[in-house]
């Protein structure tokens, strides 16, 4: 009795976690979660606190972003149209750049802003693409509405924009490049873009 | 003695006011957001079905690479002079001042400020909220009005939101114009008061008659005075969020003026 008490649990069991888990890998909003709550693991780990190691904190907060943001998409996003008019190699020389830059600036609103409680709010999905509301608390009483936008690449939801109490990223870099092209030319912008990544 | 110390004083803090009014209104969240509490709303439940009348989210993407959402900048070159000057006098100003008043605060007590004068804006707030027929918004701003001033001692603490998680209805005149339709126009840098628009500016000179602080200060030098530390002390919380913001642009002046106007459809459509 107590023997296929156990089987039945064990195959239902089984067949739970075999519908779930795929369904719930898929999920954007689970896989961001994923995401976010490691960084959050990393800013609250005791022995990453002190100064000596805030440069070993940004590496790792940066190496488990990087897994979640498609660089690549999201420079092509914010050059707009300037960027069919890139050979490959302005391409494969814009891309790292414009990381670079993204990096520093996710990893100055974390640590700056010191997130202590993140709401997940919803997603919606259409297609290949999602956005998911989220919800911040920081330590100084702040509230921040947070979307993230993801789009399908293989199994993963992948986010090439976020905006922060509606200001977007991308569209606001799309203007300061647009704008610095027109004035002046892509070369410029590059230039700038090298000159900010040499103050890291 | 006294008159002599005074006539020190004015010139010191109408140039206190000058610089402290300069961040006045955010610019960008990015930057700063302080007082980003506004209007949260549920999302909606059948969120699939609710946006079906939309655009896609492919579709709207593409229409922004097409034609890019952004403010009219008629008067740039003069909005770029002022947008210098802010940023000066932040610096050398503001900067400084908070910088030291920080240090001698602590962080409580600067919170209970902010608090405090937020506390005593409420009508701004309730008014704007009936102005766009948002009751729920005004009855929740009375509720806290009614909590903050007599639990929450005279508006120091926040015990709506802490205890009740009532937040704050962040509207003003700027975004009851923008619910009934008018459009920002173009982008005004003033200086002094920084980010702002055309419909924003009359907005701007709508709350200050809604403002009790307008009616309760009579003396010019006490409302200067009380103004500019309001802002020393908001910018003692936030010290650091420009320079990242400057760190992070290639174009301040551009990512200052779009911000602010993203930052303010986000608001204006929160309601």
């Amino acid at each position: 009795m107590n023997r296929t008490f156990l089987i039945q649990a064990m195959l239902c069991l089984s067949f739970t976690f075999g519908m779930v888990v795929p369904v719930f890998a898929g999920d954007p909003q689970d896989q961001l979660r994923e995401t976010t709550d490691k960084v959050l693991s990393v800013l609250s780990d005791p022995d990453l606190k002190s100064p000596s190691k805030a440069k070993e904190r940004r590496e790792r907060i940066q190496k488990i972003v990087d897994e979640r943001f498609d660089w690549e998409e999201m420079a092509h996003r914010s050059l707009a149209r300037h960027w069919t008019q890139r050979t490959p190699e302005e391409k494969r020389e814009f891309v790292p750049l414009f990381k670079a830059l993204l990096e520093r600036v996710y990893a100055d609103k974390v640590e700056g802003y010191s997130w202590n409680k993140i709401l997940y709010e919803g997603e919606t999905i259409d297609g290949d693409y999602a956005a998911i509301k989220v919800k911040i608390f920081t330590a100084k009483d702040q509230t921040l509405h947070v979307e993230y936008r993801t789009l399908k690449k293989g199994n993963h939801w992948l986010v090439y924009d976020f905006s922060v109490e509606g200001v977007g990223l991308v569209n606001n870099y799309r203007t300061q490049f647009n704008e610095i092209i027109h004035k002046s030319s892509y070369q410029e912008l590059v230039k700038r873009l090298k000159t900010k990544s040499a103050q890291n | 003695m006294r008159i002599s110390f005074g006539r020190l004083l004015l010139p010191v803090l109408c140039l206190l006011i000058l610089s402290g009014l300069a961040f006045g209104e955010p610019a960008a969240p990015i930057v700063y957001s302080l007082d980003s509490s506004a209007c949260y709303q549920p999302p909606d439940l059948p969120i699939l079905v609710a946006q079906s009348s939309k655009p896609s989210l492919k579709e709207e993407e593409l229409a922004l690479e097409e034609q890019p959402d952004t403010i009219a900048d008629p008067l740039e070159p003069v909005n770029r002079i002022f947008f210098n000057v802010n940023d000066k006098l932040y610096f050398w100003a503001l900067k400084p001042l908070a910088s030291g008043y920080k240090a001698v605060v602590p962080e409580d007590l600067r919170l209970g400020v902010i608090n405090f004068f937020s506390n005593l804006t409420t009508p701004v707030r309730l008014l704007n909220c009936l102005l766009q027929a948002n009751f729920k918004g005004a009855g929740n701003e009375t509720i806290r009005l009614l909590l903050n001033s007599t639990l929450g001692l005279a508006g120091f603490l926040d015990p709506a939101k802490t205890e009740l998680r009532i937040e704050k209805r962040d509207e003003d005149f700027g975004q009851t114009l923008g619910f009934w339709g008018i459009g920002p126009a173009f982008y005004i840098e003033w200086p002094i008061l920084g980010a702002s628009s055309l419909r924003d500016t009359f907005g701007y000179a709508g709350d200050l008659l809604l403002n009790p602080k307008t009616y309760l200060i009579r003396s010019v030098p006490v409302g200067l005075a009380i103004r500019t530390y309001e802002q020393v002390n908001e910018t003692s919380l936030r010290i650091g969020e420009y320079e990242d913001f400057k760190r992070d642009t290639l174009d301040p002046y551009i990512a200052k003026r779009e911000a602010y106007h993203q930052n303010r459809k986000h608001k204006i459509k929160n309601r």
